[in-house]
């Protein structure tokens, strides 16, 4: 069974290396910088309590809405999917990330106390 | 036939409204008319004072001293050519009997010069008062001519009284309507204060000096003053209110005002008082009222009786039309003759025998009051399965029962007895009766209250083990009182009919009862402030703080790997701009953590943000076009590769 698990994996992981382009390449390692800060940060609550809950709340919710943002920014200059985001330029995809990622963080400045 | 009832009826209510009309409440006592006297004796050092005082004390009736020595005072101190030394001279001389001013021809003329339109009103009252005086022959119709003109011009209150006074010197064939119209007009200025007083604005002169020239121009002419009855009664209040006057003037206003009040020919308001407290008793059987006028001066010729007494708690009429007696300037009523229960009773008293009498008809409230006595005080110990039969002893006023009681938590102690009024052998509910256990140890006392039942019967029952939480249990021998009392009591009772002992159950307390400490200081409150959260230690933060650090490292070492770089970066001026703009931003993103507030922040954010904007859609663009070229050149590269 983890055999079959394991070929699975490293198969995935082939295709990926192989078929995906470099600029999302460079955005699938900062959504995976992203995802472990994420992590992080909930394990030391877990751990330890929520004593400054608004600050914990606030860097939770920064990595949360980084990764959608970047995310959203990664489907819209895939060149796989030009056809669904006609009217929108990478460029234009990438000043949207910027900023949707300042009001964000904005936000999270204003809550993290 | 019911529509006439009705009117009927609705008449006698408005009748019966109406003679529920004002009493006065102030009025010049006997001590009050000796102060004013006493005021009004003092020395004299000018015409004004010597005025003042000598008619002032005659018209409270008293005597004035030393007149011939007054009529020495007043001829030295005459000066023949002032109107006003003439005038106080003259009325003093008028006073005081064997006095006569000396007159010269001139005295007449600066006096009859006096009375024109041009002098003021105090100046024509002055003159007028001193021609009457001293018997010299005067033009009415002139001065009425002056006075009407004078009036016009002088609105004030106290030049319309001077005007009333000035005609009431005048000759009754003079036309005076004018003037006399003046007093209704008067009458409408006075301010009513809660509809007991009524009076000017300008004071108790102003006031008392009205009352007296109203009167004295009313007797005059012989015409009733257009004062209603209600109005009078205010004006007595006002006047006789204040009990010390702060000068001479005011003093005899106010000894004006009381003779005008008591001797003119239209209204005379009737004070009715009961001498001493209005109570009634088997010694005292007879309840005396004073009637006098407002100086407290007997009215002997009046008739008073009773209209109609009824008990304030039955509300059952006791008397009617019962007159009272004259007995040495007090009148009399036997009100015991008629047998009345105790308790409160409303007496309307009608005083009559002079249509001049105002305010008199009186509401009285009479205390009958009587003796009570106890009878039939029976003591028991009952036991409360009542098995076994009652003992009774019967205790007689004022001795003890010779052995006390005991009851202990199976039995209870009953008393019972009757309070009967001592002369007429009836049943009497006093407000208070109570029974009061004391322990003669410990000084405890509890009070309990007897109740009557349905035959006016006295019952107190006490039940040990019900009541032990009153008593804190504490067993021992009580002392029993009884006591009773009201206001129509004369003889309130307390007295120890016998000694308890009672038995409680669990004794709690054996020692001697504190009194409740309501007073000693209580236990300090400890305020416990809030505690700050508990922090988990500083190096498991520590910790945690390079744990998370640690994916950026990861980051950027992932991204060399991939072989990210900025290879492509163009120094243009907008590329620099983007990103020092950006740089802004974020650097001001960690100055509004650590100084700003929000407003500032957006202020700088709008700002920086403008600029980043621009310069990024700038940068944008251009490699937007880079983007477009390569890829059209790559296109046409394939193109041309495939053909």
């Amino acid at each position: 069974m983890s055999n079959s698990v394991l070929s699975v994996i490293s198969r995935f992981l082939e295709e990926y290396s192989g078929t995906t382009p470099t600029k999302l390449k460079v955005v699938d390692a900062y959504l995976l910088y992203i995802l472990l800060t994420g992590a992080l940060q909930f394990l030391y609550c877990l751990l330890v309590g929520t004593f400054p809950f608004n600050s914990f709340l606030s860097g939770f919710i920064s990595c949360v809405g980084s990764f959608i943002l970047a995310v959203c920014l990664r489907i819209q200059i895939n060149p796989q999917n030009k056809g669904d985001f006609l009217s929108i330029s990478p460029e234009r995809a990438f000043a949207d990330f910027l900023f949707a990622s300042t009001v964000l963080h904005l936000v999270v400045m204003n809550f993290i106390g | 036939m019911n529509r006439s009832k009705l009117l009927g009826l609705f008449l006698l209510s408005l009748a019966l409204a109406g003679a529920q009309s004002l009493t006065p409440s102030h009025h010049l006592s006997l001590s009050d008319v000796g102060r004013l006297q006493h005021l009004l004796s003092r020395p004299f050092t000018d015409l004004q004072s010597a005025y003042y005082s000598v008619v002032g004390l005659t018209k409270l009736g008293a005597a004035v001293p030393d007149q011939k020595e007054v009529c020495q005072f007043l001829k030295s101190q005459l000066n023949p050519t002032s109107i006003d030394s003439l005038f106080f001279a003259a009325e003093t001389s008028k006073a005081i009997s064997g006095c006569e001013i000396p007159v010269s021809n001139e005295t007449r003329d600066i006096l009859l010069a006096a009375v024109s339109e041009d002098s003021s009103m105090a100046q024509i009252y002055r003159a007028v008062g001193a021609l009457s005086s001293l018997g010299l022959p005067l033009a009415s119709q002139e001065v009425v001519v002056a006075l009407t003109a004078r009036i016009n011009k002088e609105e004030n209150v106290m030049g319309i009284i001077l005007a009333l006074q000035t005609a009431s010197y005048l000759s009754q064939q003079a036309e005076l309507g004018r003037i006399l119209e003046e007093i209704e007009d008067l009458t409408a200025r006075l301010d009513d204060l809660g509809g007991i007083y009524l009076q000017f604005e300008e004071g108790l002169e102003a006031t008392a000096l009205f009352v007296t020239a109203a009167y004295a121009l009313s007797d005059h002419v012989d015409i009733e003053p257009p004062l209603k009855e209600d109005q009078v009664i205010q004006l007595v209040n006002s006047i006789f209110s204040k009990k010390s006057w702060d000068s001479l003037a005011e003093a005899f206003s106010v000894a004006s005002a009381a003779a005008a009040l008591s001797n003119n020919r239209f209204h005379i308001p009737v004070i009715v008082s009961a001498l001493g407290p209005a109570t009634v008793s088997h010694n005292q059987p007879t309840l005396q009222l004073l009637v006098t006028d407002v100086m407290s001066q007997a009215l002997t010729s009046a008739k008073v009786l009773v209209e109609s007494a009824y008990a304030v708690a039955s509300k059952s009429n006791v008397l009617s039309q019962t007159p009272f007696t004259l007995n040495d300037g007090v009148f009399e009523l036997n009100f015991m003759a008629s047998k009345p229960a105790s308790g409160y009773y409303q007496f309307t008293v009608a005083v009559t025998g002079d249509s001049r009498l105002v305010a008199n008809h009186v509401e009285l409230k009479v205390k009958v009051s009587t003796e009570v006595a106890v009878t039939n005080m029976d003591l028991s110990v009952v036991d409360k399965d009542q098995s076994i039969g009652t003992k009774t002893t019967r205790v007689a006023y004022p001795s003890k029962a010779k052995s006390s009681f005991t009851a202990d938590s199976h039995q209870n102690f009953a008393m019972s007895f009757q309070l009967l009024d001592v002369k007429t052998e009836q049943e009497l509910t006093p407000h208070q009766t109570f029974v009061r256990l004391h322990n003669q140890k410990t000084g405890q006392e509890v009070v309990f209250v007897a109740e009557p039942d349905s035959k006016n019967l006295y019952k107190f029952e006490l039940d040990t083990a019900e009541r032990k939480s009153e008593f804190d249990s504490m067993s021992g021998t009580y002392s029993l009182y009884l006591i009773v009392g009201d206001a129509t009591l004369e003889n309130p009772i307390l007295w120890n009919v016998a000694d308890v002992v009672l038995k409680f159950v669990d004794e709690e307390a054996p020692a001697a009862v504190q009194p409740k400490t309501l007073y000693i200081p209580k236990p300090e409150i400890q305020h416990l402030f809030r505690e700050p959260e508990k922090k988990p230690p500083t190096v498991v933060s520590n910790t945690f703080t390079a744990l998370i650090l640690s994916p950026f490292l990861l980051l950027l070492i992932l991204w060399f790997k991939l072989g990210a770089n900025i290879s492509n970066f163009s120094f243009s001026p907008s590329t620099i701009l983007f990103h020092l703009g950006h740089a802004a931003m974020l650097g001001l993103l960690y100055i509004y953590w650590t100084h700003l507030n929000m407003f500032q922040t957006l202020k700088y954010l709008a700002i920086i943000g403008g600029v980043t904007f621009l310069a990024g859609n700038r940068m944008l663009a251009q490699k937007a076009v880079k983007r477009i070229a390569a890829e059209q050149s790559s296109r046409l590269a394939k193109y041309r590769s495939l053909r």
